[in-house]
């Protein structure tokens, strides 16, 4: 499950916790592989976790 | 003497006239992630092993890779291999995968001139060690995965090194990605791969072919080994002498898609930076490279610690990071909290900690 999470600037941040327990959080850049999946995940219908 | 009499002379002496051999860490030296450790593959999740190297299955927990598994002598001139072994005798399913793959960056590539009637030929050449013999198989793929190259390579005596040659026309149709930072090509070295996704071998093909039909399946005996090295993709109809680069130069190499700030050492400083509220602060990372793209940053939970009040948490990358060069990184303190507006600096919380950077392709 995706989370976004506001970064307390004009920032947010996207990211997602890996079966071990670590955090892995990633930019909006079409380029990268997490974003991409983000987004395939997102046109399948799906919805992140609000920003906290 | 002619022209090519010359360029063939200086190939079988080793000496490399550029960014010969396409491949990173072909010889399976960086290890940046698991420093040998072995790794299972899980279930359908692309999982990066050695350096610029991935594997991946559809049914998790079939087989682990590992640098140097099975301690077997290297070949000549090599000390280090990607090592595969099947952790049971699965019969694989019609559709389903179990590979370990690398990807070109297209800006390596582009030259090559796939999709174009000019459209280079190349030489795949490799070393390879198994417990098992007879035809193994893998393909090339352009990005959109719409075009295939099935090559298929014999091993005729079990558990000894045997260098491999596959020479492979230039795709003159389809879509290549050109000089951008996508996938330019990919290469699938099949460790089992299901019967609606393999095909014939020696020739490009539209269809889905992951493999030459009737391939070797390691996942397919338990205990089962494929030792791969050497591994180098060259423009030309000859496999000529591995293109050896000095291990700064391929560690750097490695950075540009993937960085850990791997520490033994308690307490390693990572950045400096400013507290931004009592539970947040902003850090600035310097990356070794310019990264293909801007980077995810991976952090344990509570791995990272504020120097003064001990604050700790994990890092997160700002979504604005605009640059590859440096990354712009918030730590979120979940245990303490930090003073506000405060000058703060992070650092290893325990021995383990390894925040890491990936721009994988």
């Amino acid at each position: 499950m995706y989370k976004i999470i506001n970064q307390n600037t004009e920032f947010e941040s996207i990211f997602f916790t890996n079966s071990n327990g670590s955090i892995t959080s990633f930019p909006k850049d079409p380029a990268n592989t997490d974003y991409q999946a983000y987004l395939k995940w997102l046109a399948e219908g799906n919805t992140p976790e609000a920003a906290s | 003497m002619t022209t090519s009499n010359i360029l063939s002379q200086l190939g079988s002496a080793g000496v490399s006239t550029g960014f010969k051999n396409r491949i990173i860490n072909g010889a399976m030296v960086i290890d940046q992630r698991n420093s040998g450790g072995s790794v299972t593959i899980p279930t359908a999740t692309s999982t990066y092993t050695l350096d610029r190297w991935f594997a991946y299955a559809t049914v998790g927990s079939k087989f682990s890779v590992q640098q140097n598994a099975g301690s077997v002598t290297p070949p000549i001139g090599f000390t280090n291999y990607l090592g595969v072994t099947s952790l049971s005798a699965y019969s694989v399913g019609a559709s389903e995968t179990f590979d370990i793959q690398y990807r070109i960056e297209g800006y390596n590539t582009a030259d090559l001139g796939w999709g174009t009637a000019n459209a280079k030929t190349v030489t795949l050449s490799f070393q390879v060690y198994s417990s098992l013999t007879g035809s193994f198989g893998g393909s090339l793929y352009n990005s959109a995965t719409n075009r295939w190259y099935p090559f298929s390579y014999t091993v005729s005596s079990a558990n000894t090194w045997t260098p491999i040659s596959i020479t492979i026309a230039g795709d003159t149709s389809g879509t290549w990605v050109g000089a951008t930072n996508g996938i330019g090509l990919g290469i699938i070295f099949s460790l089992g791969i299901g019967s609606s996704l393999s095909g014939p071998a020696g020739s490009w093909s539209g269809s889905s072919y992951l493999q030459p039909t009737g391939s070797v399946s390691v996942v397919g005996t338990n205990g089962a080994t494929f030792y791969i090295t050497g591994v180098q993709l060259e423009v030309g109809t000859t496999a000529t002498n591995f293109d050896y680069r000095p291990y700064g130069t391929e560690l750097a190499l490695c950075q540009r898609y993937f960085y850990t700030a791997s520490t033994t050492q308690l307490y390693s400083y990572i950045a400096c930076g400013r507290n931004i509220s009592t539970t947040q602060a902003q850090f600035l990372i310097q990356l070794p490279v310019p990264m293909r793209a801007i980077p995810s940053v991976t952090s344990a939970a509570n791995s990272i610690g504020e120097t003064v009040t001990g604050a700790t948490g994990a890092l997160s990358v700002t979504s604005d990071g605009s640059s590859t060069t440096i990354s712009g990184v918030v730590c979120n303190y979940s245990t303490g909290s930090v003073t506000a507006n405060a000058v703060g600096f992070i650092r290893t919380n325990n021995t383990t900690a390894t925040p890491q950077f990936s721009a994988e392709l």
